[in-house]
């Protein structure tokens, strides 16, 4: 019996068409057009432009902007985890400022910072237990968490910023060690690092956009979902934890309200660096390149004197702009537009 | 022919090994009143292909989930072997040698070809993905089937055939001691068909036993060595191939007593002109259809599951798009065109969808509340709901529709399938729709109800409205239609007479034996 | 029983069997809370305080904490709107109390009461169209959408008033509503019940209602009757942010001032009394009595830990974890009904 070579059909539908052959250029285009960065590298350009033009200070004073973009891209980095399997954490300002004052309750800093980190994975735990264990939605599971530890962070720290024992510790931290890199923006580019290795080359993490994308179709295959829930979660309040130790250190001091600006911020950078929310879409590049336009905007503004409010407001209303421009928002407003425009039965001569 | 319901003699093991790789032993699955399986027993042994045929609701695909080990039989156990199988235990099972390709793609739209064909077994090295190891037995699974793809390509932008063949690559690549196929071919071309087929055959000779579901008689005359049919989650009959001939195998699925329900069945109904009628519908799964119903006729729309008529229905009134193609309603002389669902609501059709629990009713809500949902405008014509009204519009409409109990401010969720699929009618009866689309109108409902239903549908008719009715029972389909629409792969290939057809007749079109017999 | 199930039975473990039976009650006492603990749970609460409690019976304390539940009942009532469509919650109301509270006062103080009030329905319903337009046509996440809305509400807010406390008029209308008291009751308890009659009423006797709960019970059968439901889903926001607009007056009228932090856990608390009431965070289950059974519940809890000394922190730990456990209730509840 003679082996026969099947090639792909040219496909009945626009959507799907295969890529193989085609000129360079149709390549390259149809590569382009699968990214999900898009957004993120128009609203960069964006920022690039009215930087250079209105506060050319954001390129200049760079450590300033270097160390925003790190930390906002820090914690975002943390939710692209959770989001990438379809689930959410909008715990991670609240995990944030916990981690921060359980570190500086401690007097040894070393056991402070361990104590720290220990309680992120400790709450990443919690939300991943309550998301696939008791099986509640994880917008409202870590919701509740939200609240519960913004608390706790309240009661630790008696309503008031918590200082540090070590004092001086916390001035080195903010001072740069590699050229004009500091402690905080090393642990981001390592995280970042990190998190690309584990997502594009290590199985566990490649399985999370499985999780995210299909996930009948990896617990068919066998994939633990549980424990992948359960690694992300944790991998999200471990990131917090650390970005709450960053923001302790470097202030000298455990504030219980730290965190609410850099929420809103790293979500923002999330969501328009392309990491779908339905989950299985998204990489690490576009949260980098969303956290590098939300940090260089966030100093800008900073540094065109902008209050914090107005900040608020830009940040939000990026925040509104990313999640409605989302390829299934907009295919769904589509639909509902389409039938606004027809719908009535339009009537035709009688046949 | 006979029609045993005894499995005959070759149904254990086959002749040449002695133990066989995959064994079901008395397999018996319920789903809370519903007997999907009933005590079947079933054995493949190596180098076989063993062959399951059936009806749609005969109970092949939960066989085949049972013995894949996905899902545990209610009784009965499953040997891979002669070792038992944990049930319900995806990764034993896959351990074990059992590799199902299902009918729903398992696939990650997102993920590559080579990761998708690796998924949940991705080679690795200290945890590190071995993208070489991974591309090696993605690419040597591919060339086992014979097909060449693209291995960075992700799965969302190949066509749904080549999914379906990066799906069995996958069963392939683990290396299976058991491969399991529910209808592999439903999206391929014939130049595909016979692509896999070839394959299969070439695999069964390594010594990989194969289990085949199929409605496709060709295609089990082809490529199979010993069938098992069932019907009514019965077995019927296990038999070497060369036993059967296409007729027989069609008998032995549809070959019940035929007891159709004549007394009722319209006979030269009064029709009216065509109320209803579609052109060139185009849309994912609808391939070019045209389709009429005029006034006072019962259309009936015949084929398996996946033939897409629930797609073409869908398409066709606007609740889900359309990419081609135009609906229009005739009423009075004046035709409309309808652009979107809400125009067709609004220009006389009423939609009774084939899930009523999760497209058809609010299960929370009383039965009053679901039946006055789409009548707000008929029962007050201010923003306040006029309660008393509403009762009493909801309980003649119980009463015509017979709901029992007949008590209208019960959750909707409470009602056996029957009475809730009750409901869901009566709230557009309310309407007085000239236009009634039913999909799957009995299905798990009881026979009491099923009659009921079926009374409503006749009296529909006769009362002049255009009835499109799509249905997986054929002897409904037969007493019901007056027009018989079999619909294959997303597209009409037949039509045929309410009255004097014969079940087989609908059911070779649908299942496409008729070609092989124009061949 | 056929004789092959007994076998089948008896062939499973005993302890497999017992931690069947556990489940099952567990998933029934579950279906039971959801429903019926609230009321029970209330009472045996308030009696709690009653008892346990110095001072909470007192007459100055219970007025007290009516003025303190009356803003959050209103918000929570028509925020119950959201929550009953299946869209779990508006985040904004935080951001329209304190603006509809600063609104009040300043144009009060400046122009006059009407004007005041017909701004402040203004920016309700542009909090309504924004949210609803986001959630209902775009279809994005209710809690993202409404977290953004509230910084670009309170970010406005802030910056147009600078963050300064504005004081109402000694004599003037607001104060008057504010000070009036029937016996122990506020004027404020009052129209919070009030309300609550109103939207009540609105959610389950008018067409507007109905489809609200058919939506959060089941939007593609609702859908499929031929319901406009991205008008729903904007209706139910503008509920809220009409509850919201209520509540900040309230709230204005309490101290007579009005300041961008005063509506500060308006969002947790406001979540917090729906949840509890029993009011489904899944949708289609609930009503705005429930929620108002709920504010009592929360108003209760948040009194007794003021008065033993917990402080905020405390409160919001409560909170936080009342919510969490009310909706594992809810889930459970829900997985009994399924089966």
């Amino acid at each position: 019996m003679t082996r026969t070579e099947l090639e792909p059909q040219p496909p009945a539908n626009e959507e799907t068409s295969p890529a193989a052959g085609g000129s360079p250029v149709e390549r390259v285009r149809v590569i382009l057009s699968r990214r999900t960065e898009g957004r993120a590298v128009a609203l960069l350009m964006v920022v690039w432009v009215f930087t250079l033009l209105f506060e050319p200070l954001v390129w200049t004073s760079y450590e300033v902007t270097l160390g925003r973009i790190a930390l906002v891209g820090l914690v975002a980095l943390g939710l692209t985890a959770v989001i990438l399997m379809g689930e959410l954490d909008l715990a991670v300002a609240s995990t944030l400022a916990v981690s921060g004052v359980i570190m500086a309750s401690f007097d040894n800093l070393l056991l402070g910072v361990l104590a720290a980190l220990a309680t992120g994975l400790l709450v990443g735990a919690i939300n991943a237990f309550f998301v696939v264990v008791v099986g509640i939605n994880s917008f409202i599971a870590t919701l509740g968490m939200l609240f519960f530890l913004r608390g706790a962070a309240f009661v630790l720290s008696g309503e008031q910023p918590v200082r540090i024992a070590d004092v001086d510790a916390g001035i080195a931290f903010g001072q740069p060690v590699i050229g004009p890199l500091t402690p905080r923006m090393l642990i981001f580019i390592v995280a970042f690092v990190a998190l690309y290795v584990f997502l594009s080359h290590i199985r566990v993490g490649r399985e999370f956009y499985a999780v995210g994308g299909n996930r009948q179709a990896a617990r068919d295959a066998g994939i633990p979902v549980t424990r992948r829930v359960f690694t992300g979660f944790m991998i999200s309040g471990f990131i917090s934890a650390m970005a709450g130790v960053i923001n302790t250190l470097e202030r000298t001091a455990a504030d219980p309200t730290a965190g609410s600006t850099v929420l809103l911020a790293s979500f923002a950078a999330a969501i328009i660096g392309g990491v779908l929310l339905n989950g299985g879409r998204g990489s690490v590049f576009g949260t980098l390149i969303g956290a590098s336009a939300l940090g260089m905007l966030q100093v800008a503004l900073t540094l065109s004197g902008v209050q914090v409010d107005v900040q608020n407001i830009v940040i939000g209303g990026v925040l509104l702009l990313a999640v409605i421009t989302d390829p299934a928002s907009l295919r769904a407003a589509a639909v509902t537009a389409r039938s606004l425009v027809q719908g009535r039965a339009v009537r035709q001569d009688t046949g | 022919m006979s029609e045993t319901a005894q499995p005959t003699a070759s149904a254990e093991a086959g002749s040449t090994a002695s133990v066989p790789v995959v064994e079901g032993r008395n397999i018996i699955k319920r789903f809370g009143g519903t007997q999907a399986v009933d005590d079947v027993s079933i054995a493949v042994a190596r180098g076989e292909v063993h062959g399951l045929v059936g009806e749609n609701g005969a109970g092949k695909s939960t066989l085949m989930r049972v013995l894949a080990g996905v899902l545990a039989p209610t009784e009965g156990e499953v040997l891979i072997e002669g070792r038992h199988l944990e049930p319900g235990d995806t990764r034993a099972a896959l351990d074990a040698g059992v590799s199902l390709v299902h009918q729903e793609l398992s696939l990650v739209p997102e993920m590559t070809v080579a990761e998708n064909i690796l998924l949940g077994s991705t080679p690795t090295r200290a945890g590190v993905i071995d993208g070489r190891t991974q591309r090696r037995i993605a690419g040597e699974a591919l060339e086992e089937i014979g097909v060449s793809v693209d291995l960075d390509e992700p799965i969302s932008r190949l066509s749904v055939a080549m999914r379906q063949f990066v799906e069995i690559a996958r069963a392939i690549a683990r290396r299976p001691r058991v491969l399991i196929l529910d209808e592999p071919t439903a999206t391929l071309t014939p130049a595909e068909t016979d692509h896999l087929l070839a394959t299969l055959k070439r695999l069964a000779r390594t010594d990989l036993a194969i289990l085949y579901i199929s409605h496709r008689i060709p295609e089990i005359f082809t490529l199979c060595d010993r069938v098992t049919v069932l019907r009514d989650g019965k077995l019927v009959i296990c038999d070497e191939i060369g036993n059967y001939t296409p007729d027989s195998m069609v008998q032995y699925m549809v070959g019940r007593e035929l007891q159709l329900d004549m007394a009722n069945r319209r006979i030269d109904p009064e029709l009216g002109e065509v109320v209803l009628s579609a052109r060139g519908l185009q849309a994912p799964s609808v391939n070019d259809v045209d389709l009429e119903v005029r006034a006072g006729e019962i259309v009936g729309l015949g084929g398996l599951v996946g033939a897409g008529r629930t797609e073409i229905v869908r398409a066709m009134i606007g609740a889900d798009p359309r990419s081609d193609g135009e609906t229009t309603v005739t009423l009075d002389g004046r035709r409309r065109r309808i652009g979107s669902y809400r125009a067709a609501v609004n220009a006389g059709i009423a939609y009774i969808p084939e899930e009523r629990r999760s497209d058809g009713l609010a299960l929370t809500m009383s039965v009053s509340d679901n039946i006055a949902l789409p009548n707000r405008s008929k029962l007050s014509r201010t923003f306040i709901l006029q309660r008393r009204r509403i009762a009493e519009f909801a309980r003649s409409l119980a009463e015509t529709v017979n709901l029992r109990p007949p008590e209208i401010k019960r959750e909707a969720g409470q009602f056996s399938g029957g009475n809730q699929q009750k409901v869901v009618i009566a709230k557009w009866l309310g309407r007085r729709p000239d236009v009634i689309v039913l999909d799957e109108p009995t299905r798990g409902v009881d026979v009491g109800a099923k009659a009921e239903i079926h009374r409503l549908i006749r009296e529909l008719a006769n009362d002049g409205a255009a009835v499109l009715v799509v249905s997986s029972d054929l002897p409904e389909l037969l007493e019901l239609s007056d027009t018989i629409h079999v619909v294959r792969d997303g597209r009409i290939v037949g039509v045929l007479p309410g009255v004097g057809t014969e079940e087989t007749e609908v059911m070779a079109l649908a299942a496409g034996q008729r070609e092989v017999d124009a061949a | 029983m056929s004789p092959e199930t007994a076998a089948a039975t008896s062939a499973r473990p005993p302890a497999a069997r017992i931690e069947e039976e556990l489940e099952v009650t567990a998933f029934k006492l579950s279906e039971w809370m959801a429903s019926q603990g609230i009321f029970i749970f209330t009472a045996a609460l308030v009696l709690f305080a009653v008892v346990f409690i110095d001072g909470f019976a007192s007459l100055p304390n219970l007025t007290d904490v009516f003025n303190r539940a009356a803003p959050i009942g209103i918000v929570a009532a028509g925020m119950t709107f959201v929550v009953i469509s299946g869209n779990y919650l508006d985040l904004s109301v935080v951001a329209q109390v304190a603006t509809a509270a600063v609104v009040l006062i300043a144009v009060t103080n400046a122009v006059g009461l009407l004007p005041a009030i017909a701004f402040a329905l203004l920016i309700a319903l542009a909090y309504g169209i924004v949210n609803g337009i986001a959630v209902g046509v775009f279809k994005a996440n209710a809690v993202i959408v409404t977290l953004s809305t509230t910084f670009i509400g309170l970010g406005l807010l802030r910056w147009l008033t600078g963050g300064s406390i504005y004081f109402g008029d000694s004599d003037g209308p607001i104060r008057t509503f504010g000070t009036t008291r029937i016996g122990p009751l506020p004027l404020s308890m009052i129209l919070f019940v009030v309300v609550t009659i109103v939207l009540s009423l609105v959610l389950t006797r008018t067409n507007f209602g109905f489809m609200v709960r058919a939506y959060g019970s089941n939007r593609e059968a609702t859908r499929l009757a031929g319901v406009n439901t991205p008008l729903v889903v904007i209706g139910a926001f503008t509920m809220s942010a009409l509850g919201a607009m209520l509540g900040g007056f309230v709230l204005a009228a309490f101290s007579n001032t009005a300041v961008s932090a005063m509506s500060d856990g308006y969002d947790f608390r406001a979540l917090a009394a729906i949840i509890v009431g029993g009011t489904s965070v899944f949708g289609g289950r609930g009503s705005v009595m429930r929620t108002l059974l709920g504010v009592i519940f929360v108003s209760v809890l948040t009194n007794i830990m003021v008065l033993t000394g917990l402080g905020f922190g405390f409160q919001q730990m409560a909170i936080g974890l009342l919510i969490v456990l009310a909706v594992t209730v809810d889930a459970l509840a829900r997985k009994t009904r399924a089966s």
